[in-house]
Formats: C-alpha cells, structure tokens, sequence
C-alpha cells in the first residue's frame, strides 16, 4: 500500500483531475486507511459545498442595478448585429479617407506663394497646415458616453 | 440563475425591455461572481457595469453554443481580472450580506439545508484566502471552469492553477474545521456555564 505522505497531495483533487492510476491509487489508500478517508471526506464535503455556492447570490447595494439600467440605456445603439456594425464602420472609414482626399487635392490646387512667383529667387516648399474642409467630424463613442 | 432564451434573442433583436429584463434577473449573481473575484463590495458595483456594458456590445455575437449563464460568467470573470490588473490591492470582503439560495428544492430537504448553511460558512472564508488562491478556487471549484480556462483568464500556466488551487482548497479545509471546531468549543463552554447557572 501507498504510504499517507505520498497520497496527501492526490486527496484534495476532484476525480476528474485525477488519472486513471492516480484515482485507483487514492481509492486503494483510501479504503484501507481510516485517517486518509476521513480527510477524503473532508475535501468531499467541501467540494459539494463550493459548488452550492454558484446558487447563492448577494445582494448588491442600493442603486446598482439602477445605475447598470441608466450606463446600458446611454450606451445602447439599438444595432447589435456584427454586421451592421462592421458595414457601418466600412462606411464611416470610406467617409474618411474622401474628406482626406479631398483635403489633399485641396492643397495641390492652391496658387504658389507670392514669394516662390518673383524671379530669380528660389524658395523651398515648406510644409503647410493641413486644412480640412468644414465636415462635422463624428464624436468618439467614449466622448459621447461621457 | 436561468435565462430562457427568447428572452435573449428579444434582447439580441434589440428589445429595450427584453435586455432590460436580463440585466434584471443576471445582476445578483454577476455581482456575487464580482465580489468573490475582487473582493470588494465597490469595485464588484464597478465590475458589474462594465459586465453588462460590455454585453451591450458582444450580445449579438452570442450564437446560444453555450448557455446564457456560462457566457455571462465567462464575461463576469474576464472584466473583473482586467479590473484586478488596473487597481491597487484593496480587499475588504467583511460586511458582504448574507447570500440567499436561488436554486430549486432538492430531493433531500434536509441534506440540501445541510450543505446551504455550510455554504453561507464558507463564502466568508473563501473572501479570507489569498487574492490568488481565491480567484483559482471560485473559478473552478464554484463556477466550474476548466483548468485551462482558469489558466487563460488569469494569465497562469495550468500547472501554476493546480498548484493555487491545492493551497486554496487544504487551506479552506483547515479554516472550516477551525471555525467549525471553535463552534463546537464555544457551545460546549456555553452549555457549561448554562449547567453551573442551573
């Protein structure tokens, strides 16, 4: 027979944890050794007791669940199915990149410097600040929940 | 905690009052999952909102392949370590209410009583184990998640759980059989002193 110290870290374990000769071997120290059995039991007896705990709820504090309903009804859009919302984020980067474009064809068209129009002196381009034509830009979803 | 599932598709159609009603019936026990995880009456308030923010937003990737409950679970577990990485260690579990059995009946009344009120004991001493040993042993010994599972969400190997969760559970074991042996004390040095006043 397996001795005690051997079997003491196989006695905490579910069945299911266990291998085949694991379990045979725990059963077999179990049976023949009454103070590995009652520490069995023991851990038995817990096991039963930690899984009644999924079925106990505690109660929240006052307000919780009002303040879940008012986060969700400020959140909720309404669309929920992944694919309208992957065409609308579709739709939202093609919106994008055309007031881009747009910007940048913007800055080519523009008239030279009238200091690059005088002859003989030679300026070098620098870089100019983008300007964006007047589109409302959508808020972020976090700006809007705040 | 049941969710039929026409109420979850009502909700997944975007039903206001259908998911209304699911954050109605679910919040207890996401917040019971909460608080065991963090710790904390606060930050399980917290967890508990984002929780259903979040099922806001991955409602209708829900495909019903696993029960409404273990998916909510699995979000509950996933928001509350992604909380317990941002905060710093605040844990205070002590004034937590006493926790009310929602299951149905079981065949034995008495064994059934028997194990709830050993429950209700032991839902304080899981809230005293080390923060690591606790998150281990709810997800797996009360929740019933697979070792690999508890190893992803808690960004463990398996070998690091099963190693957790051996502390966890001797030592659960050693402080029932203290608190149930104090017990046993107190109401023997009770019924003394009631025999010598008698």
């Amino acid at each position: 027979m397996t001795n005690c110290h051997s079997i003491r870290p196989l006695l905490p374990a579910r069945a299911e944890e266990l291998t085949v000769f694991e379990a045979r071997t725990r059963a077999e120290h179990v049976a023949a050794c009454s103070r590995c059995a009652t520490e069995s039991a023991a851990y038995s007896r817990l096991g039963q007791a930690l899984s009644v705990m999924a079925n106990l709820e505690i109660e929240p504090a006052h307000g919780t669940l009002e303040r879940v309903l008012v986060a969700i009804g400020r959140r909720r859009t309404g669309v929920t199915d992944p694919r309208v919302l992957a065409a609308a984020g579709s739709a939202g980067a093609l919106v994008a990149t055309v007031v881009v474009a747009r910007a940048v064809r913007a800055r080519r068209g523009r008239p030279l410097d009238r200091r690059q129009s005088r002859p003989g002196v030679r300026h070098m381009a620098l870089p100019r600040r983008l300007r964006l034509p007047n589109v409302p830009v959508p808020a972020p979803a976090l700006a809007r929940a705040k | 905690m049941e969710v039929d599932r026409e109420l979850v598709e009502a909700a997944q159609a975007g039903d206001r009052w259908a998911l209304e009603e699911l954050v109605r019936r679910t919040h207890r026990s996401v917040y019971t999952c909460a608080l065991r995880l963090v710790g904390n009456p606060d930050d399980a308030a917290d967890v508990t909102q984002d929780v259903y923010l979040r099922v806001v937003r991955k409602l209708g990737g829900f495909r019903h392949e696993a029960s409404f409950s273990t998916w909510l679970n699995r979000v509950t577990t996933n928001v509350a370590m992604s909380t317990l990485k941002r905060r710093t260690r605040r844990f205070a579990v002590e004034g937590a209410a006493v926790p009310t059995d929602t299951r149905d009946p079981a065949p034995d009344p008495a064994e059934r009583a028997e194990a709830v009120a050993l429950a209700r004991r032991l839902e304080r001493l899981v809230g005293e184990l080390p923060e690591g040993q606790r998150q281990v042993l709810v997800l797996r010994d009360i929740y019933g998640q697979s070792t690999e599972e508890v190893a992803n969400a808690m960004g463990l190997t398996p070998g690091a759980v099963k190693v957790r969760l051996f502390r966890a559970r001797e030592r659960l074991k050693a402080d029932l059989e203290a608190a149930e042996g104090g017990q046993v004390v107190a109401l023997a040095g009770r019924r003394r002193a009631t025999g010598r006043r008698s």
